[in-house]
């Protein structure tokens, strides 16, 4: 019984996967655990486990086709197994192949920079993003014709569009002025052509360098800035905060907490979670506690907008913005208010490690349903947090300062942190979002709270 | 009320009727004025006339050739009269062809000494009648005339210029040759064929001395086993009359004394150009040539020159492209001159025909180049035809494959040279010319084989 190989759905949003490549051949032998094929979703792209064995089949989709999730890419199953011709689409959808043959997602995530790299080396000869695959595939533009303006000439989708509005037969250009150009790595879409009907010949070319090459000595004599195209990781941060920003009413409130308990519980509970776990407890872990335990309160706060659809979770699963290098990365920390805190500093050190080390797997980076951004190791009493869409809430945390603050009439010293909430005010309205953080003021101020 | 115009050019040469044609197909009410007959110096005095008599000289040779072959046709006679009149044939042929596109084009041509007067205003002058017309736009192509050098004794003599030996009325016996370069040399081999006695003396160290120094070495080779004398580095020290006709007094490059009999002489050292026309204007010269920028004006706004007259090349289809780049921006379209691809020909037997820039001139401007020769021996369609003296060597810049210059030596090779022309000026490579089929057997072939053989150098480095 041929088993259906599907396109994983490995977050929430993810609706579409992009295969970008397979590592068997119809006809091969696959053993369980062998990886299968890489795809690239929005965020990541991961190598997929085979969890059947058998012989490959069928292979229903090419590289870099754009798979919706569940599809049925593909059959595992005995020689000569009649498999359908096309893609029975959905998996599960054709009854007479309920098993399905299950993927385990290979522990070998990459970030996304690394994500597009792999994706440019994955057995193609011509450099190019998969929107732009996607556009020359429909206008059938040849890509090798494409001149690519990304780094090592990778064609984007613009270069496409460009190519395809130039001119009918695209760029044209003298076989001299090619080589020229492509050696030197200029991008003679851009270029004017001096020839007939805007050919562009060598001189053009030989101008463009001439110009780059004096503006290169004038950059390098006057200090110039360091410029960095915009890709990778940093493009998707960009890509995700525009989205945030234009498309969620953000609101933030603040609330400022006396943290002189929660300092006093961890002094107590630091030697003990250490014995226990060899790893420090820190503010960190206990905040996230609390967010937990209050959003399993607040289930209002504890949604994701999708799609005109505001999903109230029944897990608290809370994400945790952690720097990495030139960039940020959020995994996620599941059912943070059934766990301990012993459990949390294992799980919260091993995601920043793991996000740092760029070795997070699909699962550790979806399903969340709020975020905790601490920025309390540096100098900074608050912000205002941008929220991580579909998430609906974001807690920012401030630094803990001594302050004075005046209690029952006299003034004292106390360790006072600022939180600030920001809520997606499509999907929550002010007083909830006010209810929650004050409970969570509530809870942080009296974390005997925690036990309830 | 004289007569006015949008554009006038003086001068009916291949520079000043093309440019006439192209302004008359902008609109521009023109006129051409042009004293002598249509067509200069080339179709009258030079290219036309001379091709038709090296075309005779080739027929000669090819049945001097067939008789080792086994095709016999008796003795050899010609005569130069039915040879002069085909000549003739030709030409008025052609000059009706241009007087034929003139009256189409609706262009007026003035019979008359053309002189600018005023930027506006040209004096037509035709014996003793006058007439002064006006022009916006004045476009010089006077043309050039063949250089008479100071040797002493010279003006006492009979010679001719290239102006005056197609009137030649009998065949010398013994003819000289001061000036080994294009001219001299295809009118050596004019001579040759007819069995005079054929001297030439050179200057410069070699024959053509502009071109492959290959080339003229081959040229120099194969006139000489026509029995054409050749004193090459020899100075022309005077001239004097001599029992046979004239006597030439020359030094050689060890100082030593050469003297040359002949009946006949050609003096072809050179052309001047023709400047009568705007003596009245203060133009900026170059030299003894009108200055001109690339867009062929002169220093005076709306005077353009084109042709001999701004000096350059001196090539009939140089002046005719200059004369379009002239007539286009007369007519307010922007235009400017490109002697990138500027293919050269002499028409000697075996013809040397060439494009872009020869080895010795590349390395001169410091270009990373090399060359690749191909012999005609090694190929079949050359060997068939008993032609296998020619080569065609290609010069190509090494990291792109550029191809910088083609030197092509052999029969026919002024017909090929357009092909090696083609490519470069739509920039193809070396790697495109040796992927590009070509037919067989064809002498042509000589070009894909010295591609392939670059091609395979430029690769090599990429297997180690």
């Amino acid at each position: 019984m041929a088993k259906e190989i599907f396109m994983p759905k490995l977050s929430s949003t993810m609706e579409i996967g992009t295969l970008l490549q397979w590592f068997k051949e119809e006809g091969d032998q696959v053993e369980i655990g062998e990886p299968l094929f890489e795809i690239m979703t929005d965020k990541i792209n991961i190598e997929v486990e085979a969890y059947e064995e058998g012989i490959l089949l069928k292979k229903y989709f090419g590289i870099d086709e754009e798979v919706p999730c569940n599809y049925v890419i593909g059959y595992i199953g005995e020689k000569n197994e009649t498999v359908p011709a096309v893609s029975p689409g959905l998996a599960g959808s054709d009854e007479n192949s309920e098993e399905k043959a299950e993927v385990k997602v290979e522990a070998k995530a990459e970030n996304t920079v690394e994500s597009i790299q792999t994706m440019a080396v994955a057995g193609e000869k011509v450099r190019a993003t998969p929107a732009a695959r996607s556009i020359a595939r429909n206008e059938q533009v040849n890509l090798e014709l494409v001149q690519g303006s990304g780094p090592k000439g990778r064609i984007h989708q613009k270069d496409v569009q460009a190519f395809i509005l130039n001119t009918p037969e695209g760029v044209r250009i003298s076989p001299l002025a090619k080589k020229i150009a492509d050696n030197e790595k200029v991008n003679v879409g851009d270029l004017t052509g001096s020839g007939a009907h805007g050919k562009i010949v060598k001189n053009d070319v030989v101008n463009v360098l001439q110009k780059e090459q004096i503006a290169e000595q004038q950059a390098a004599s006057s200090a110039a800035p360091a410029r960095k195209k915009l890709s990778g990781m940093r493009k998707v941060i960009a890509e995700r905060m525009i989205k945030s920003v234009t498309t969620a009413p953000h609101v933030t409130l603040t609330s400022d907490i006396d943290m002189t308990k929660v300092k006093e519980l961890r002094a107590q509970l630091r030697p003990r979670i250490e014995k226990q776990t060899s790893l420090r407890l820190s503010f960190t872990e206990v905040i996230l506690k609390a967010a937990g335990t209050v959003l399993a309160r607040h289930p209002k706060v504890n949604a994701t907008l999708v799609n005109d659809e505001i999903i109230y979770s029944k897990d608290v699963n809370v994400g945790l913005a952690v720097a990495v290098d030139d960039g940020l990365m959020v995994p996620v920390l599941k059912n943070v208010d059934e766990k301990g805190l012993s459990q949390l500093t294992v799980e919260a050190k091993d995601l920043a490690k793991r996000a740092r080390e760029q070795k997070l797997l699909p699962d550790q980076m979806k399903g969340s349903t709020f975020t905790v951004s601490n920025l309390g190791m540096y100098a900074i009493d608050a912000f205002t947090p941008i929220i991580n869409l579909p998430e609906t809430a974001i807690l920012g945390i401030g630094r803990i300062q001594d302050k004075a603050v005046v209690e029952n009439g006299t003034i004292v010293v106390r360790p006072m942190m600022v939180v600030s909430l920001s809520f997606d005010h499509r999907a929550i309205d002010g007083a909830p979002a006010a209810e929650f953080l004050t409970e969570l003021k509530h809870v942080l101020e009296n974390p005997f709270e925690l036990l309830v | 009320m004289s007569k006015s115009y949008d554009i006038a050019i003086i001068g009916g040469g291949p520079g000043g009727y093309v440019a006439a044609l192209r302004a008359a197909e902008l609109g521009k009410k023109t006129a051409l004025i042009e004293h002598d007959f249509l067509g200069g110096t080339c179709l009258n005095r030079g290219c036309i006339p001379s091709k038709t008599l090296l075309k005779h000289a080739e027929i000669i040779e090819s049945i001097h050739a067939a008789k080792e072959w086994g095709i016999e046709t008796g003795e050899l006679s010609f005569s130069l009269e039915k040879m002069k009149k085909r000549k003739d044939d030709v030409i008025n042929k052609l000059r009706g062809g241009i007087a034929f596109l003139m009256k189409k084009g609706k262009i007026d041509v003035l019979d008359g000494f053309g002189s600018i007067e005023t930027p506006n205003k040209i004096k037509v002058l035709k014996e003793d009648k006058q007439e002064v017309i006006e022009a916006a736009k004045i476009i010089v192509a006077t043309g050039s005339s063949p250089a008479v050098p100071p040797i002493p004794g010279l003006k006492e003599v009979s010679f001719f210029t290239s102006d005056t030996i197609f009137d030649i009325n009998k065949i010398p016996s013994h003819i000289a040759i001061i000036g080994g370069g294009v001219i001299g040399v295809e009118f050596a081999c004019i001579f040759a064929s007819l069995a005079t006695k054929v001297v030439i003396i050179e200057m410069a160290d070699r024959l053509v001395p502009n071109e492959d120094s290959e080339a003229s070495k081959l040229l120099e080779k194969e006139l000489k086993k026509k029995g054409v004398q050749i004193f090459t580095s020899t100075k022309v020290n005077s001239v004097e009359k001599s029992d046979l006709g004239n006597r030439i007094l020359c030094t050689d490059q060890k100082g030593n004394e050469v003297i040359v009999d002949t009946q006949e002489l050609i003096v072809s050292v050179g052309r001047k150009p023709n400047t009568a026309a705007v003596s009245n204007l203060n133009l900026v010269m170059d030299g003894p040539f009108i200055k001109v920028n690339e867009k062929m004006e002169t220093s005076v706004t709306g005077i353009y020159a084109v042709g001999d007259v701004v000096g350059g090349y001196q090539l009939a289809h140089v002046a005719s492209a200059e004369g379009i780049v002239a007539a286009n921006n007369t007519a307010g379209e922007q235009d400017t001159i490109d002697y990138k691809v500027v293919p050269r020909c002499i028409y000697t037997l075996p013809e040397i025909a060439s494009v872009g820039m020869t080895e010795a001139e590349a390395i001169a401007k410091g270009l990373a180049v090399a060359s690749e020769k191909f012999d005609h021996v090694g190929n079949g369609k050359a060997l068939a035809a008993g032609e296998t003296s020619g080569f065609t060597k290609i010069i190509y810049e090494k990291k792109y494959g550029e191809i910088i210059g083609v030197t092509m030596v052999g029969p026919h090779v002024t017909e090929m040279i357009s092909e090696a022309a083609a490519f470069m000026f739509l920039e193809g490579t070396i790697e495109e010319a040796a992927k590009m089929i070509h037919p067989h057997p064809t002498v042509s072939e000589t070009f894909y084989e010295a591609a392939q053989r670059i091609e395979m150098k430029l690769r090599a480095p990429l297997k180690v």
